[in-house]
């Protein structure tokens, strides 16, 4: 009896043994290195954007950085020329202008880890400078335009508005030509020219009338262009000025027409002139 | 007895020839007579002109505490101005205080109720769109610059609330899933609000505040351009257009919310009190009127900015509550009395408050047409700028003349005028400045403020329909 029972301990003792054993090969699988681990099904994903401060002066050099990573818990951001954060969001600012290399590692609790780099031109916005536009065949002189074309009014022509102007030879302001209004006051010039927005501009010519008949030659700065309609093109006026000084037939008078460009980044000069012959000559234009 | 077998053949003939007649088309499916029917709807023009009404309707919203009705632009300031530096909860209770400490969840049923009403909006604009046909031809360009107007204003708001959004040009049902589930990136919405805006531009006039107008599709269109940061030029043009037709300031700035459709109204949307048509967000801004115990209170930030800059502003904009001292209200859209301040109600219920919201009023305007020329700088003396900004001042009481101005002093200047107008968190997106800023309030607030809830999640129960395809923005999960 007393044997028997010790038989069926020792088979017990056996048996919980080789379960044990077996059992072991289990538990391997839950290991956390090895052939057969789990990969992270969701790693980390490492992102950011940027953007330059904007105001008075030194603001410019710092930037923002808005951290658009995935799946990650903890952040380290790296600068070029020193400077790490830990944030999830970081502000950096940099020591001038140049190229810099920023980076952010983004890890998981599992410590999986992603990397996303950039380099960053970091320059000093220019104020910009107001355009000065040319004026084309300003003093209406023959093969003037580019590769030495032109008849000294083709620039100013829009036969919509009116007839093309003639050329004078005398009296002239400058070079060998000037425009020429005959008394009908039938014929304009018009030219278009690109300028900056909200601009202050001196346009400045010269003119001289005919003293027989009263008499009157003006220059209309105009907003935009794609003017076909004179009626039109003279209510979308920004400044005009009508000379009337006829004092002498033969010496031009200068004149300076100082306007804003408003909400324009085109205007036209427009000139007419009514009751007497009109000679122009010489238009040139400047920012203030 | 032969006989009647041989009558009630005959009758079997004839109940048999009835029964064929009668099993035409027409018998079996009647066109109902007694209800309003999708297709057979829109017949004529007067019908055109219900499905219009509709659209404002829709951004309205509903009067009501039930979760599930569309609540349109009442329910605006959580999304706009409680996630901005300028108001919070009273208490911090409920979904609610997500917007102020930054921790809005997917499942948050404002951020769902704004998203649903809005695409509801734009069905709305989509059904007029898609029955111009029976629009007579001297009306058709203002009905479709209407719709277009109404379906660009939806997007607009939509499109800077959530980012990349579906873009629905058409009516569709509940089959179309890839219309629905498809994010659009925000360029090509806005290539959508900005074609609608010129169409609507085209085809209004000036005849309406609480509908849609030229002046308020002009305007429109020159913040959209302001916001994407171009055609700056065009954005001075637009608003200028708007300042030579007519509108100018209300001398008095009470008055601006108290003077209902005065001068300096361009778009409204229009309330009327004690009726179905009634708005609830006043209720909601006071202490435990509303279902809530009272929302969009004033932070002490934009208090300290109100008193520095405010002007004659201050007085009208925020007020000590009574019943909680320690506590500060809004006072644009007060639905009761305040004899201090001089304000009178005539409303009896007050969570049915009549207090029109104004969506686009002239100040706002000249201060875009500062920004237009500032055209993305840093500073500007044009006098054209000074002149709108100075007269913006000038009513505040703020009458030193001005002789630059700074981003910084315009982003200050629309902070004081448009404060609780859901303009802020708006404004700094587009000036760039909201990551600074709302870092550095989040962090004094003890919030959690993260460059990626400048986005409002999509709302999860869209995901859900979508059947996971529609992504969630960054920073959610």
């Amino acid at each position: 009896m007393k044997i028997q029972f010790k038989n069926i301990i020792w088979l017990l003792a056996f048996v919980l043994i080789a379960f044990t054993v077996q059992s072991c090969e289990d538990f391997e699988q839950f290991e956390p290195a090895g052939a057969n681990s789990k990969a992270d099904q969701t790693p980390p994903m490492a992102s950011f954007s940027y953007s330059q401060g904007q105001g008075d002066g030194e603001v410019w050099k710092d930037y923002t950085f808005a951290n658009l990573s995935t799946s990650a818990t903890t952040y380290m951001w790296e600068f070029e020329g020193g400077g790490t954060s830990s944030d999830v969001d970081a502000e950096f600012t940099f020591p001038g202008e140049g190229m810099y290399a920023v980076s952010l590692t983004a890890f998981d609790a599992l410590g999986v880890v992603s990397v996303f780099s950039d380099v960053i031109n970091v320059v000093e916005p220019e104020e910009p400078e107001a355009i000065v536009p040319e004026i084309l065949e300003a003093s209406f002189e023959d093969n003037s335009l580019a590769g030495g074309s032109g008849d000294g009014r083709d620039s100013w022509r829009n036969s919509a508005l009116g007839g093309v102007i003639q050329i004078t030879s005398s009296p002239v302001q400058n070079g060998s030509q000037a425009a020429k209004f005959p008394s009908a006051g039938d014929r304009i010039a018009y030219q278009e020219l690109s300028v900056s927005p909200n601009s202050d501009y001196v346009l400045t010519y010269y003119y001289t009338l005919k003293t027989n008949n009263p008499g009157s030659v003006t220059v209309s700065v105009l907003a935009d262009g794609g003017h076909a309609d004179l009626a039109t093109a003279l209510a979308a006026k920004i400044e005009d000025f009508e000379g009337t000084d006829q004092t002498s037939s033969s010496n031009y008078v200068q004149e300076n027409i100082s306007f804003n460009t408003g909400a324009n980044s085109v205007i036209s000069i427009l000139i007419t002139n009514q009751g007497e012959e009109a000679r122009v000559d010489n238009f040139s234009i400047a920012a203030q | 007895m032969k006989n009647i077998i041989k009558h009630i053949k005959k009758l079997n003939l004839f109940v048999i020839a009835i029964a064929l007649f009668s099993c035409s088309e027409d018998f079996l499916s009647p066109a109902p007579t007694s209800v309003l029917n999708a297709a057979t709807f829109f017949e004529t023009e007067a019908d055109l002109e219900a499905a219009l009404i509709n659209m404002y309707d829709g951004i309205q919203g509903v009067n009501s505490t039930q979760s599930n009705d569309n609540h349109g632009i009442q329910v605006e300031f959580y999304l706009t101005e409680m996630r901005s530096d300028n108001t919070r909860t009273k208490s911090s209770e409920g979904e609610a205080a997500q917007f102020e400490s930054y921790s809005v969840q997917p499942t948050n049923g404002i951020v769902d109720d704004y998203y649903r009403s809005f695409y509801n909006v734009i069905f709305r604009a989509n059904t007029v769109l898609a029955h111009l046909d029976v629009a007579t031809p001297e009306n058709l360009s203002k009905i479709e610059g209407e719709a277009k107007f109404v379906r660009a204003y939806a997007y607009f708001n939509l499109v800077r609330l959530y980012g990349d959004i579906p873009l629905v040009t058409s009516v569709i049902s509940t089959g179309d899933t890839d219309v629905q589930f498809t994010r659009v990136s925000t360029s090509n919405i806005y290539d959508l609000i900005e074609t609608d805006l010129s169409t609507a531009i085209g085809g209004l006039d000036n005849s309406s505040k609480l509908r849609a107008s030229k002046a308020a599709a002009q305007s429109l269109l020159a913040k959209v351009y302001l916001t994407q940061g171009t055609n700056y030029t065009e954005a001075q043009q637009l608003c200028e257009a708007v300042m030579n037709s007519g509108f100018m300031l209300e001398p008095n700035f009470k008055n601006v919310f108290y003077n209902e459709l005065n001068n300096e109204i361009i778009f409204a949307i229009g309330y009327q009190e004690d009726s179905a048509d009634s708005q609830n967000f006043s209720a909601e801004w006071l202490n435990a009127v509303g279902r809530s115990s009272g929302v969009n209170y004033t932070t002490a930030d934009v208090r300290i900015a109100l008193d520095a800059l405010g002007g004659d502003r201050t007085l009208y904009s925020y007020r000590v509550d009574t019943d909680q001292p320690t506590q500060f209200q809004v006072v644009k859209y007060l639905p009761e009395e305040d004899t201090a301040l001089g304000i009178t109600s005539t409303v009896t219920d007050r969570t049915k408050a009549g207090n029109d919201w104004i969506v686009i009023r002239y100040a706002d305007v000249l201060l875009l047409h500062a920004e237009a020329i500032l055209a993305g700088g840093n500073t500007t003396t044009a006098q054209a700028a000074l002149d709108s900004f100075q007269l913006v001042r000038d009513r505040a009481g703020l009458t030193t003349p001005v002789t630059e101005i700074t981003r910084q002093g315009l982003l200050d200047e629309r902070r004081a005028e448009l404060a609780f107008e859901n303009h802020r968190l708006f404004d700094l997106i587009r000036f760039g400045e909201a990551q600074n800023v709302l870092s550095a309030f989040s962090t004094a607030t003890g919030g959690s403020f993260n460059a990626t809830d400048l986005l409002l999640p999509i709302p999860q129960r869209e995901i859900n329909l979508s059947l996971g395809q529609l992504s969630q923005n960054q920073g959610y999960n």
